[in-house]
């Protein structure tokens, strides 16, 4: 049977090969596009790993100003804890949750080496941020001591350095040890993929880091902002003050990675259906000519359902080429590792667009088929 | 000849309105996001409200340092002071602004926080960049001179801050950051896709916080150096680059050796390119491969689609071709009687593809997804579409023009 529909194919292949490059060049647009929405849909499912309602980001500019930048942004610090409606503070480099600057080094042990995202905190960053501790516990300023820099890991960054071993109290990087580890910690939003990363003591002598977080009491609002502004620029003259809420902020960065992709959606859909309805119109254009072969055949005893299926079997035969030719294409992204992405995000976005190419497929031969089924062999014999 | 064309193939379209649909729907979707883009690209690079001198203006954003084992880079705008000496003292051109790049702050009304953002400028700003002052005037170097603290706000930023009313708000006090200034001029905003001249505030740079005190050879501040003319261009650039070029090297700055140091001066689009790929050549050429086929597939899909769609319909003409033979019609006529009748659906799809284009720009501009947006179809962007539109037409016109006009007499006549 296959091959029969192999040969009717190969007898027309002039009229099939354009219709070959439309389905491979739709597979191609599908598979970029759900590639793209398997990558979002998997970073979106695992968990945050910290909580950004209520919780804002003061960033301070120092200016002009020189003298004892350190100890000026500590006052700051102590005073807004001493605020009835500041439930916690924490003082960070500048790569808070959500904004725009990142910071990555590479960190070795036992001669592995991962790139992670570096935050130099202090002591109450996971109170202020609500970050669950998997193993060990969260940095003291008290644990210090030493030549070594308290670290807490994330998840991903322990399989990558120690893969099954246990990490608490090892040395990585020559000067770091770990105290702890937590589960994810996405800093860009929900649709980042989770990367490992890296938390250090801050040095609460260093000028920089001058980013305080702050989690406030849930329906704290703008007049507190302001006398809180107000309070820091009359305490430090001179200084910049700039308060973020990260819940703008989140809106800010998740708009950043939804928008290209709605609007590939909407682009790609429309071109979808311009070529649903080019191949509805091509499949029906042919059933009409082939008018007298579909008569031969039911006065030969074929049933409606066998011609139907015949014709449904023969786009099948004709998409499953264009899908080999597309696959030599689209399987070189896994094998190249382009972009970096897991391989089983594309293997899903290829299967995706499999299923999807011949559900369009058979969509749009189901309707001339039936028209074909309906032919009636003494009409259709009649006009040869 | 060419009405008759024209009757021959209106009448077609009427004849099956399924496959007119799929035709004019193939041809005004591919117009529409090619004319939405090109008119997206235009807001983004071409020259408009404030930047209206942009085609005669070259941007100098920032600085990239580099140790001699070329393993660790350094990069982002420079100090005033830096500018002031190599950028400000340039003679071939007409102007050179320095300010300083987006900042952004926050102001408080009632219970009310505006998030603002606030850019540091100099005198020249005002006359480099084409703003529409709705009120009052810009600061000159006298303010600057006397280090007044007053500002120009936007409209918008006016609304947020005074209320709805129409009154005048010049000599009226803002606090920011709990330094009160007076507002000195109003002008229409600009939109946040310029980053050069998009802010809500504009203090003049001897306004507390700008740091144009700074000493070192890096701080927050760009320069736009604006040419006499479009030709002078490349005589700013090379005086640029002489200066630079007096820089000693190797040189240390803040601790990091560095043994390669460049400052370019370039037309906003290739700036902003220049920022996007940041130098690295395979990503560029990835990044350029991508966009090349996701052209070329939005381009190429639809033109099969026609292809194959007019290819099927050839024997549905095959009587009318076969009596045009046989009355002696040459196989040229025939094809240019289908060229045109693709031209013509064609067009018939542009228009239609201007109309959606136009509803959707409407659609975008008052979403409010970008503030004072400002898309436009210019005539630049509807003549490269009516370019593509031609293009487009013969691409679906010609293969099955060629094909149907071949076909053999006897054969046409068949059926």
């Amino acid at each position: 049977m296959i091959r029969h529909l192999f040969k009717l194919i190969w007898n027309k292949k002039r009229a099939h090969s354009l219709l070959l490059v439309e389905i491979w060049a739709s597979f191609l647009v599908l598979f970029g596009l759900s590639s793209l929405i398997v990558y979002n849909v998997r970073n979106y499912r695992e968990p945050l790993g910290f909580e950004y309602q209520n919780a804002w980001a003061i960033s301070l500019n120092s200016n002009q100003d020189t003298v004892e930048v350190a100890e000026k942004i500590e006052r700051v610090l102590q005073q807004l804890r001493d605020q009835p409606e500041v439930e916690a503070a924490s003082r960070m480099s500048s790569n808070f949750p959500f904004s725009q600057s990142s910071m990555n080094n590479g960190v070795e042990y036992n001669k592995k080496n991962v790139l992670a995202d570096f935050f130099s905190t202090d002591e109450h960053f996971a109170k202020t941020m609500v970050i669950p501790v998997l193993e060990g516990r969260w940095y003291r300023s008290a644990d210090s001591v030493g030549k070594y820099t308290p670290v807490v890991i994330n998840r991903k960054l322990k399989e990558g350095l120690f893969g099954d071993e246990k990490p608490l109290g090892k040395v990585i990087g020559e000067r770091f040890k770990v105290i702890g580890v937590v589960n994810t910690f996405k800093s860009k939003g929900e649709f980042m993929a989770d990367k490992p990363a890296l938390f250090e003591l801050l040095d609460v002598k260093t000028r920089w880091n001058d980013l305080l977080m702050v989690r406030v009491k849930p329906g704290t609002d703008a007049v507190f902002e302001a006398k809180m502004v107000k309070a820091i620029t009359t305490m430090v003259t001179g200084w910049s003050v700039e308060v973020d809420h990260l819940t703008d902020s989140r809106k800010t960065t998740h708009n950043m990675t939804l928008v290209p992709v709605i609007i590939f959606l909407i682009v790609s859909g429309f071109l979808l259906i311009n070529v649903a309805l080019g191949l509805f119109g091509v499949l029906n254009l042919s059933i009409a000519k082939r008018r007298g072969e579909i008569g031969l055949r039911r006065a030969l005893g074929a049933t409606g359902t066998g011609i139907s299926e015949q014709f449904i079997s023969e786009i099948w035969v004709l998409a499953t080429f264009a899908l080999l030719i597309g696959l030599l294409f689209a399987v070189q992204f896994p094998l190249m590792n382009v972009f970096d992405i897991q391989a089983g995000i594309y293997l899903t976005a290829i299967a995706i667009s499999i299923v999807v190419i011949y559900g369009i497929v058979t969509l749009c031969a189901l309707f001339p088929s039936r028209l074909a089924a309906r032919i009636q062999p003494a009409v259709a014999l009649h006009e040869e | 000849m060419l009405t008759n064309y024209i009757k021959i193939a209106w009448k077609v379209l009427l004849r099956h309105p399924f496959y007119t649909f799929i035709t004019l729907f193939g041809i005004s979707l591919t117009l529409t996001v090619l004319m939405v883009l090109t008119s997206f690209l235009d807001h983004l690079f071409g020259s408009h409200y404030p930047e209206t001198k942009r085609d005669r203006s070259l941007y100098v954003m920032q600085m990239m340092q580099m140790d001699s084992g070329r393993t660790s880079r350094n990069s982002g705008p420079m100090s005033f002071r830096f500018l002031t000496e190599y950028a400000k003292s340039l003679k071939t051109a007409e102007r050179v602004t320095i300010c300083t790049f987006v900042n952004s702050s926050n102001a408080y009304v009632g219970s009310q926080k505006i998030k603002l953002n606030t850019k540091f400028t100099d005198a020249d700003f005002w006359e480099v960049t084409d703003f529409e002052f709705l009120e009052g005037k810009p600061y000159n170097e006298q303010n600057i001179a006397n280090s007044d603290q007053v500002v120009v706000i936007t409209d918008d930023f006016k609304k947020h801050y005074f209320g709805n009313g129409t009154e005048s708000v010049i000599g009226k006090d803002v606090e920011i950051e709990n330094i009160h200034y007076r507002v000195i001029g109003v002008v229409k905003g600009s939109p946040v896709t310029r980053p050069f001249t998009y802010s809500d505030v504009f203090y003049p740079y001897t306004a507390p916080k700008s740091n144009y005190q700074r000493a070192g050879m890096r701080g927050g501040y760009v320069a736009i150096l604006l040419a006499k003319k479009q030709s002078d261009l490349k005589t700013v650039q090379d005086e640029f680059q002489s200066h630079i070029a007096r820089i000693p090297l190797p040189g240390v700055q803040e601790g990091f050796k560095y043994a390669i140091l460049e400052v370019k001066s370039e037309p906003y689009l290739e700036n902003f390119i220049g920022t996007l790929m940041d130098g690295n050549k395979g990503i560029k050429t990835v990044f350029f491969g991508i966009i090349a086929f996701i052209m070329l597939m939005l381009m190429g899909l639809p033109a099969i689609n026609l292809v194959n769609v007019n290819v099927s319909r050839i024997m549905e003409r095959a009587s009318e071709i076969g009596i045009r033979k046989a009355f002696g019609a040459p196989v040229r006529t025939l094809m240019w009687q289908f060229i045109i009748e693709n031209i013509f659906i064609t067009f018939l799809g542009g228009g239609i593809a201007l109309v959606l284009t136009l509803i959707i720009i409407q659609l975008i501009n008052n979403s409010g997804m970008i503030a004072y947006a400002d898309l436009t179809i210019n005539v630049n962007v509807f003549l490269i579409s009516l370019l593509v539109c031609l293009v487009f037409g013969l691409l679906s016109g010609v293969l099955p023009a060629l094909r149907m006009s071949k076909l053999k007499i006897a054969e046409a006549l068949k059926s």
